[in-house]
């Protein structure tokens, strides 16, 4: 009855958000194709609802499957630096003013992969250091890690002029303001494959999500498939990343959210957790909207004022344990 | 046939094992003090840890074996579970035993799900099925690895300190199971249980000072006792049989 009930409200917060926002739409404005309101549906509204769907099953994904390969609950790519690898990537890309398309993928998108690759090759490299038994200094490595990006792209915003300072700022924020159709269709692609390998690897998971030894000794080459598992999802935050800037937290919420209505091993909760992502995060792209003040409420700020007590929640029930 | 050559096991700068030559046909049990190397030897074997030296099952490198064609001729058996996941229950569990003969993407067979089945009710713990496993005592938490390791099928079952955890009627139980499994795999057995070893009846391989020994037969004397762990014996209490 719960789970009916949670679906609903977020199906239907789905169905309403196009039309919700700074200007009220009526559906005969919409469907009279001169009326400015059928430019902002189609145009802006729609595609934005999209892009905030995929982005939300992109970032619930990979927080799943972090938190899977890692075994730890507080394993996502924003708590790993990940994200933030992407994000200082993408804001070269943007002080060196590279716009333009290789193939139809931005320059940006490029670079916001290379960063999160760079970072889960270094993360790899260095928890090689570590004992089995220290997963938890994974997680300080990410924040050192993000600590230490941030401070890089300030070198950035130091050298950048005012404009290029002011993109970056606001890339910095993380937004889903976008406008048109190919942002949208780029992170549904990309949702889709995520999804498909993941199902298609739902078993190894469910191995790897008892113990790595475990799983090895079922035939799991367990190094070969989490690698080949981060790269993949470094792919999709990369390019999420570069397009929206970071939104965090939604990796880290979204699975617990799932795993508490659907209490079952992984493998059954990798669909259910990419919609409940998606239906998540335009759930707080809407309040982002409804709330504007003088201008649009960065979505990455919603998602960290929702996310942050929730992060120190988990840290604590999982001390307490 | 494990066949051991010039294995070197080192853990922190500390070498367990020095130069182990060893081969092993039959069945066996390995015994040893506390941190003598005994589940050390086990997982290089299992390729669970860094070792140097060659091991060879059944005449090939195990360095040249693939995980799946390793799990479907070799399965161990940890002391403990770990479990990460809270939610998986004894009959999900059991089932993924059946991983390393699961054809590529696709969901377990129907042949697959009567094994684990009939697994469960050969060690009668069917009505556990749908538990989840960390809401399991350490017996049954024992049965239902060994029923993985059943449904697994594989040649070889290690089995590291089965009945450590456990009170003396559940180590009456699991002994019996793993006596009666002599006829179907090769049995290794790692143990302090000497009554346990001594029950199952293998040839036992002693290690101490980072070094093994065979003994085909008459191990369990007091005086072989006394001067392997350096204590008196009187007489060994609980017995299995």
């Amino acid at each position: 009855m719960i789970r009916f009930i949670v679906w609903f409200l977020l199906f239907a917060v789905l169905l309403i958000s196009p039309f919700l926002g700074a200007v009220p739409l009526h559906v005969e404005d919409i469907l009279n194709p001169t009326h400015i309101n059928n430019a902002i549906f189609f145009d802006i509204r729609l595609p934005r609802v999209l892009f905030a769907f995929f982005a939300g099953a992109i970032l619930s994904l990979s927080g799943l499957l972090f938190q899977t390969l890692f075994r730890n609950a507080l394993m996502t790519p924003y708590t790993l630096g990940i994200s933030s690898g992407a994000v200082l990537g993408a804001g070269i890309a943007i002080k060196l003013g590279l716009s333009t398309f290789v193939f139809g993928i931005a320059a940006i998108s490029v670079f916001g992969f290379i960063g999160a690759l760079f970072t889960v090759f270094l993360l790899i490299y260095l928890a090689r250091f570590l004992k089995s038994s220290q997963q938890e200094s994974l997680l300080l490595l990410g924040i050192a890690l993000s600590l230490f990006y941030t401070s890089a792209l300030m070198i950035v915003f130091y050298l950048g002029d005012t404009m290029q300072n002011d993109m970056l700022i606001r890339f910095t924020m993380g937004s889903l303001s976008i406008i048109g159709w190919q942002n949208p269709v780029v992170l549904g692609i990309i949702s889709f494959l995520l999804l498909i390998i993941l199902y298609m690897y739902r078993f190894e998971l469910q191995l790897l999500s008892i113990s790595e030894s475990g799983a090895k000794l079922k035939g799991v080459d367990t190094k070969k498939v989490t690698l080949k598992l981060l790269i993949i999802s470094s792919l999709g935050i990369g390019t999420l990343v570069s397009i929206s800037g970071p939104i965090g937290f939604i990796g880290l919420i979204v699975p617990h959210m799932v795993a508490k209505l659907y209490p079952s091993t992984v493998d059954k909760r990798i669909l259910k957790t990419a919609l409940f992502g998606g239906f998540f995060l335009v759930f707080c792209d809407t309040i982002a909207r409804i709330l504007q003040t003088q201008s649009e409420l960065p979505i990455g700020i919603i998602t960290a004022l929702i996310g942050g007590p929730f992060f120190i929640y988990l840290i604590i029930t999982k001390a307490s344990k | 046939m494990i066949e051991i050559n010039g294995l070197t096991c080192s853990y922190d700068k500390k070498t367990i094992l020095k130069d182990i030559n060893l081969s092993i046909k039959n069945h066996v049990s390995i015994l040893g003090a506390n941190g003598s190397g005994k589940s050390t030897l086990a997982k290089t074997i299992c390729k669970l840890t860094n070792f140097n030296g060659d091991i060879l099952l059944d005449g090939t490198n195990t360095k040249n074996i693939d995980s799946n064609t390793m799990a479907k001729s070799i399965c161990y058996i940890p002391a403990k579970l770990e479990i990460y996941d809270s939610f998986i229950s004894v009959e999900e569990f059991v089932l993924q035993g059946r991983f390393p003969h699961k054809k590529g993407f696709f969901d377990y067979s129907d042949n697959d799900k009567t094994i684990t089945k009939q697994t469960l009710e050969f060690l009668k713990i069917s009505h556990l099925k749908e538990h989840t496993l960390s809401s399991l005592s350490s017996g049954e938490q024992q049965l239902t690895l060994i029923a993985q390791a059943l449904t697994q099928q594989s040649k070889i079952i290690i089995f590291d300190e089965p009945t450590a955890n456990l009170d003396p009627k559940n180590s009456k139980i699991i002994a019996q199971h793993i006596k009666g499994l002599k006829d179907y795999h090769q049995v290794i057995l790692i143990t302090h249980d000497l009554n346990l070893a001594s029950y199952i009846n293998s040839n036992i391989i002693f290690i101490k000072d980072k070094e093994t020994t065979l003994y085909e037969d008459s191990f369990f004397t007091n005086e072989n006792l006394q001067r392997l762990y350096g204590v008196k014996f009187e007489s060994l209490a609980v017995k299995y049989d």
